[in-house]
């Protein structure tokens, strides 16, 4: 899957949103998409895939195919996108996905199986108590699952580092865990649905 | 037949299943009611409640059973968002395709001889069996009541968890 794939389903979701043809929330990416696209050459079927509010390009990357997820956005499921067969899970809660995707990664150790967990965040959540709980977590008891940072700037309409007071995520660039992170992979400002 | 007895015997029992797996702090009741599950089987948590009941539900979602002990109904007060909004939640989220199975452990903290006051007595059972849908939550204030309800809690097969709300009280007199 190349960019403009990606870009071309957020456009598609776009315009029927704005035709009144979904009738709940939608988040949509706007920039990234070869960050994401580097990243998932390295998911395998068997690895999980934890995310967000705004998973479309996720859920595609996963191997979701383009119909099928498009048909969940139409019919109200983009806040909290889950494909089981895919071992996709997502949560419209900030933070609500980072301790399953630990727990998912115990269990996983436990059992011994081939199988990672890739968990994608935004950068206010990256920023929240729970986030550092389970960071520090997975790290002391070395769990198979990454987190990713998407840093847009923002969470929805709020400025994260405004709103905190501070001039730079504590993840990236101080953040003192050693986790798989990628930076300002959200809006551009170059393209607006 | 003892209240404490009977706890114990249930942990015991739910400790046979391959998939279980107890998850808490261990003191006090949670501690002396465990004492019959292999140390495998326990996985001591660090005082982060919301955290444990995540990752209880991402071991479930690989296979597990958790039981995840909350010494008091207040504490896990602080673990009520993934309670409410993702345990409860993820069955109607994935269209089915989701059903963690949780046995979840709470106790409403005795107020006599030792009165532990208002953040350690508090009961909200009634409260939550308002707001859950895929979470039954069931009292334990008899003996005789505490093995079934275990039981039941490891084997049903219509995907609920289910959340069991212990009373010093009934520790402390029965």
């Amino acid at each position: 899957m190349i960019a403009q794939e990606l870009i071309d389903f957020e456009r598609e979701i776009a315009d029927l949103y704005n035709a009144q043809q979904i009738h709940s929330a939608i988040h949509l990416h706007s920039g990234g998409e070869d960050a994401l696209i580097k990243i998932f050459k390295g998911i395998r079927k068997q690895d999980w895939v934890l995310c967000s509010w705004r998973a479309h390009y996720q859920c595609l990357l996963k191997g979701v195919p383009r119909e099928k997820l498009k048909a969940a956005v139409v019919a109200g499921k983009s806040m909290h996108l889950c494909f089981p067969k895919y071992r996709i899970l997502s949560s419209g809660i900030v933070g609500g996905t980072l301790p399953i995707a630990t727990g998912l990664a115990l269990g996983i150790k436990r059992r011994s199986e081939d199988s990672v967990v890739h968990c994608f965040i935004g950068d206010m959540t990256s920023e929240t108590g729970i986030a550092h709980e389970c960071m520090k977590y997975a790290k002391g008891f070395d769990l198979p699952v990454k987190f990713y940072v998407e840093d847009n700037g923002l969470s929805a309409g709020s400025d994260t580092k405004k709103v905190w007071g501070i001039q730079q995520l504590t993840n990236p660039p101080t953040f003192s865990y050693e986790m798989g992170r990628y930076a300002h992979a959200g809006t551009d400002g170059k393209r607006v649905f | 037949m003892r209240y404490k007895d009977e706890v114990i015997r249930s942990m015991k029992r739910l400790s046979y299943n391959e998939n279980t797996v107890f998850l808490g702090q261990w003191f006090g009741t949670n501690k002396e009611t465990l004492v019959e599950v292999p140390e495998n089987k326990k996985i001591e948590m660090p005082v982060a409640e919301d955290m444990q009941m995540g990752i209880s539900i991402g071991m479930a979602l690989d296979g597990f059973i958790p039981v995840s002990c909350f010494t008091r109904w207040n504490f896990l007060l602080l673990a009520a968002n993934q309670l409410v909004n993702h345990l409860d939640k993820l069955s109607e989220m994935s269209n089915g395709g989701y059903k963690p199975k949780l046995i979840i452990r709470t106790s409403v903290g005795a107020t006599k001889p030792v009165d532990s006051r208002c953040q350690h007595t508090s009961d909200f059972t009634e409260g939550f069996k308002a707001i859950l849908r895929n979470v039954e939550v069931i009292t334990l204030i008899e003996p005789e009541e505490v093995f079934p309800a275990y039981l039941k809690a490891l084997y049903r097969e219509d995907g609920k968890s289910t959340l069991l709300v212990e009373y010093g009280t009934s520790y402390n007199d029965k």
